[in-house]
């Protein structure tokens, strides 16, 4: 159940379906282009805890270290 | 309940509400929010959200048929969304998003994606509302999706094009900037760009084209749970790589002033000097710059506050406090000559910066050149100022820059014909004014400045 205490836009709920289709373009043409560069070596190393979007794979990265 | 005060803040969310129990914050919770309450806790959600310190640690204070009480951990100072720096505004949207990803992970949402779930503590973003948590229905679209592009996405892209100013429009749009403004007011060539143009162009001519649909007849499309993380990963990716390019007003203050490095250490040693034999808790830097003579004390003071009118000044002390891991330095943006105001129904859901200032109840104030700004560019008379600085200071140390200084020459100068009119300008003055409200403790002229150090103590 959803308690809806404010008005989540009719349009935006619509156009959530385009806005993921356009972010699946994008971030599957940015792997690709992340896959050729770490090929290369190309990729740096960020230290950030706003690095990634994920904060499990960080704890997995962490643990690693 | 005799003695608890319901908070003026807490009436959106009919999931339970905030009441002040004396001086302590509790969160009570309405039956209608116990099955999520109960899930998010047995699933672990809390508990690995406060482990990462991403939100708001709480105990559980009491469980009944009525109401479950939690108590949260008290932050000593709420900084609202307009008083942050680009990077701080930047890292409540990265955390809210990290937040919601994970929430989905777990089979929930949030329910809401309002900026004011966010506030800084302990050196980095926190999110304060644990109750923003609902479950996640299979293939619905998320629900606060243009709320965090009201809050978050807007306001950070049109910082981007406009300078950090335009974040203070938060103040005047409790709710957001609405879609279509943010439409409206960013370049065209943001609509080739593909996360721009969707997110924002796309969203506010969908919103304004069903923007009639009264009966909610329209059909609302499904999205999978991929498609959902899609989103959020893309605003992610985006938001982490925004940045701003402005000329500070202050950002290279010290090199620009006629600071020798002599009168500057002259001028740290007599505020650490001062500082530490009053043994505060709390410290407010009013004017702070970057929290460059803040930091002078920053080991001896548990809770220090720098504010400034210079957003880009308060991001480098944010960064600084960031990378040395001073974890009791708060900064945020702040005009001592038009503080933020209450905001919101009743003018009371959020607090004047007057009224915070009031509660935090410092017990050392700062206002470090600071004065001649307030009397020679805001024609603030010493006695006003005094008042001000009175309200929430105890102990006040404040720097005053004689005629002679090069500082206040150039503004006098600028006066031009009207120079004549701040002959007060003076130290006799400025003491007539403070003493109406302080007394003078020490008074000491920095060694190699046309500066005047007081520490004065409050009536």
């Amino acid at each position: 159940m959803n308690f809806l205490y404010f008005d989540p836009g009719l349009g935006a709920m619509i156009a959530q379906a385009v806005i993921a289709a356009a972010a699946g373009v994008l971030l599957f043409s940015k792997n690709v282009m992340y896959k050729v560069k770490s090929f290369f070596g190309m990729m740096k190393e960020e230290d950030d805890s706003f690095d990634s979007i994920d904060i499990e794979e960080k704890d997995s990265k962490e643990n690693d270290q | 309940m005799t003695n608890k005060e319901r908070h003026e803040a807490s009436f959106r969310d009919p999931s339970g509400y905030i009441i002040h129990d004396g001086e302590v914050l509790r969160r009570v919770i309405n039956p209608i929010y116990f099955d999520q309450y109960n899930a998010l806790k047995e699933k672990g959600v809390f508990a690995a959200l406060q482990k990462k310190g991403l939100l708001i640690d709480h105990e559980e204070t009491s469980v009944t048929d009525s109401e479950i009480v939690i108590t949260p951990s008290p932050i000593p100072f709420i900084t609202n969304p307009y008083e942050w720096c680009f990077e701080q505004y930047k890292h409540a949207a990265l955390l809210t998003l990290q937040i919601q990803k994970y929430a989905l992970s777990k089979g929930f949402v949030l329910k809401d994606a309002s900026a004011y779930n966010v506030t800084f503590h302990n050196g980095k973003p926190v999110f304060i509302d644990t109750l923003s948590f609902d479950f996640y229905e299979e293939g619905t679209p998320w629900r606060a999706f243009k709320q965090f592009i009201m809050h978050f996405f807007g306001p950070l892209v049109l910082a981007k094009y406009h300078g950090t100013e335009i974040l203070k429009m938060m103040q005047t749009h409790i709710d957001g900037i609405p879609v279509q403004l943010i439409s409206s007011l960013l370049p065209a060539k943001t609509r080739f760009s593909s996360t721009l143009y969707t997110n924002i162009h796309l969203l506010a001519k969908l919103e304004s084209k069903h923007s009639d649909d009264y009966k909610a007849e329209t059909k609302i499309a499904r999205l999978s749970k991929k498609s959902q993380n899609n989103i959020l990963e893309n605003l992610f990716g985006y938001i982490k790589k925004l940045s701003i390019n402005e000329a500070t007003e202050w950002g290279d203050y010290y090199d620009k002033t006629n600071y020798e490095s002599e009168s500057f250490q002259a001028k740290k040693a007599l505020i650490s000097g001062w500082v530490k034999p009053l043994k505060p808790q709390r410290l407010i830097d009013v004017g702070g710059n970057d929290g460059t003579f803040a930091r002078t004390v920053i080991k001896d003071v548990p809770h220090v506050i720098v504010t400034d009118i210079d957003s880009n000044a308060v991001e480098q002390n944010y960064r600084r406090a960031r990378d040395k891991q001073e974890l009791n330095m708060l900064t945020f943006v702040s005009d001592v000559l038009q503080p933020a105001p209450g905001i919101g129904f009743n003018n009371t859901e959020r607090n004047s910066l007057v009224e915070r200032l009031i509660d935090y109840d410092p017990d050392v104030t700062m206002a470090l050149a600071l004065i001649h700004h307030l009397t020679l560019s805001g024609n603030v008379p010493f006695e006003k100022s005094a008042g001000f600085f009175a309200k929430f200071s105890i102990n006040l140390i404040i720097e005053f820059p004689k005629r002679e200084d090069s500082w206040v020459e150039s503004l006098l100068v600028r006066k031009r014909e009207f120079i004549n009119h701040f002959d007060f300008y003076n130290e006799g003055e400025f003491e007539k004014g403070f003493s109406k409200y302080f007394e003078i403790v020490q008074k000491e002229q920095i060694a190699g400045t046309q500066r005047v150090l007081y520490l004065l103590k409050r009536k």
